[in-house]
């Protein structure tokens, strides 16, 4: 199955440039502990072989072993806080918080940048500010499906 | 204990080699990664090897060199310049299923049967293909897009696929029909004529005159002028008896014409001599 929206690992550059420099070989989604890299299947000549990451699935926990190990500079070493993969979105329609029935914080207690990337206002609404890095852990736990992550690949 | 024959040495390392890449995907999905990559990049516990292709691809594409790179397609460079293109008759797994499925196609086909001729050397047909791969590359595409070419990255890929991701890829057929139309003509067309991954080790072996090479001594051949046992052990149809230049730039130096004449007069040999 194809998904068209996936994320690149940590430290990808811009879409166009990350492309032009990863060789395809696979190693960061060898070296990922949390299995959540794959490898981009499929015959299309100029992503197949690629890495993606599809937060519903399996989120990235920012451990940055695989812009550690790429050997072509695809992934860039960054730290956790510059590696801008995406950004989440919280529908506040669908979360069990801002709906008022139940006081969930299944995103914020989970988010490897909580306090920083996730607030809590008033002390218990969720909220997203912008030094969100697009990790997909929120949108992974959520019991709501009320987070997406939106990738920031074409973004210069 | 007898000495194994060159052939069975390189049959070992061949098979060692073709298992090793259904092993290492297998280990990582167990979390052991000293080994990672695939035949287009690969990391042996910190030595990094890459396909030359690859890298000059990257290369072109964003004026950027990293060390990794240099040493890996170094690496790889280096050894075809000293030891001739033994990746393919040594290492590379497409080449080992190509000879066996050429050695099958001699078998089981009627001995009349003389398969495919092409007129006109391989590496002439390859420099064209190449360069018509390259330009379009160039031209229109910014991703590496002739590793989606290289048959040995894809035998990989196709374990990463299966063991990381329990994705059964459908490029098994592809190298079944390649595999399936070589048994047919019974002749090594993609590594005789199209393989670009070998174009860039053969221009690195012809910048050394002084590689390794089959050397024939006439006076020492004992067989009558219709016999030509080398020529039949050679799978990639080459005649050993006339090496000259151009023939010689499809050789993989793997040495199965040395071990048939081991026992005709020992005429063929491997030398570092520069060409005459």
């Amino acid at each position: 199955m194809m998904r068209l929206r996936f994320l690149r690992p940590p430290g990808a550059r811009p879409e166009k440039e990350f492309l032009a420099r990863c060789l395809q070989c696979g190693q960061c989604a060898q070296v990922c502990i949390f299995d959540c890299i794959k490898m981009r299947t499929g015959f299309n000549p100029f992503t197949s072989g690629t890495p993606e990451i599809s937060p519903r699935d399996a989120p990235c926990h920012l451990c940055m072993r695989c812009s550690a190990i790429c050997p072509s500079d695809a992934l860039e070493d960054v730290s956790i806080e510059e590696s801008k993969m995406g950004y989440a979105k919280l529908d506040r329609k669908l979360c069990h918080t801002w709906k008022g029935f139940i006081i969930c914080r299944s995103c914020y207690e989970r988010c490897p940048l909580k306090a920083t990337a996730m607030v809590l206002e008033k002390g218990i609404y969720p909220a997203i500010t912008d030094r969100c890095v697009g990790c997909g852990v929120c949108e992974h736990v959520c019991p709501e499906q009320a987070i997406v992550t939106i990738p920031t690949r074409f973004v210069t | 204990m007898k000495k194994p024959t060159l052939k069975t040495s390189r049959r070992i390392v061949q098979i060692g080699v073709a298992i090793a890449f259904i092993l290492i995907p297998l280990l990582n999905h167990f979390r052991i990664s000293y080994f990672t990559g695939n035949f287009l990049c690969f990391n042996a516990a910190g030595l990094p090897l890459a396909d030359p292709l690859a890298v000059l691809q990257i290369t072109l594409k964003n004026y950027y060199l990293s060390v990794d790179l240099i040493i890996g397609a170094g690496i790889a460079l280096g050894l075809a310049m000293i030891l001739g293109t033994i990746f393919c008759s040594w290492i590379c797994p497409f080449g080992l299923f190509s000879e066996l499925v050429h050695a099958l196609s001699k078998k089981i086909l009627p001995k009349t049967y003389k398969g495919l001729t092409i007129k006109g050397t391989g590496f002439r047909i390859k420099i064209f293909l190449f360069s018509l791969g390259l330009s379009g590359f160039l031209l229109f595409s910014t991703t590496p897009v002739l590793n989606q070419l290289s048959l040995p990255a894809w035998y990989s890929r196709i374990f990463q696929f299966y063991f990381e991701q329990k994705h059964i890829s459908l490029a098994i057929l592809f190298l079944l029909v390649i595999l399936l139309v070589e048994f047919a003509a019974r002749r090594r067309l993609w590594c005789s004529y199209i393989c670009p991954q070998s174009f860039l080790l053969i221009a690195a072996k012809l910048a050394n005159p002084r590689r390794l090479k089959v050397g024939f001594q006439e006076e020492k051949c004992l067989c009558k002028k219709d016999q030509d046992p080398c020529r039949q052990s050679c799978s990639l149809s080459l005649d050993p008896k006339r090496l000259d230049y151009v023939l010689e730039t499809g050789c993989n130096n793997c040495g199965d014409c040395i071990v048939v004449c081991k026992k005709r007069g020992k005429a063929l040999g491997f030398q570092f001599r520069g060409s005459k």
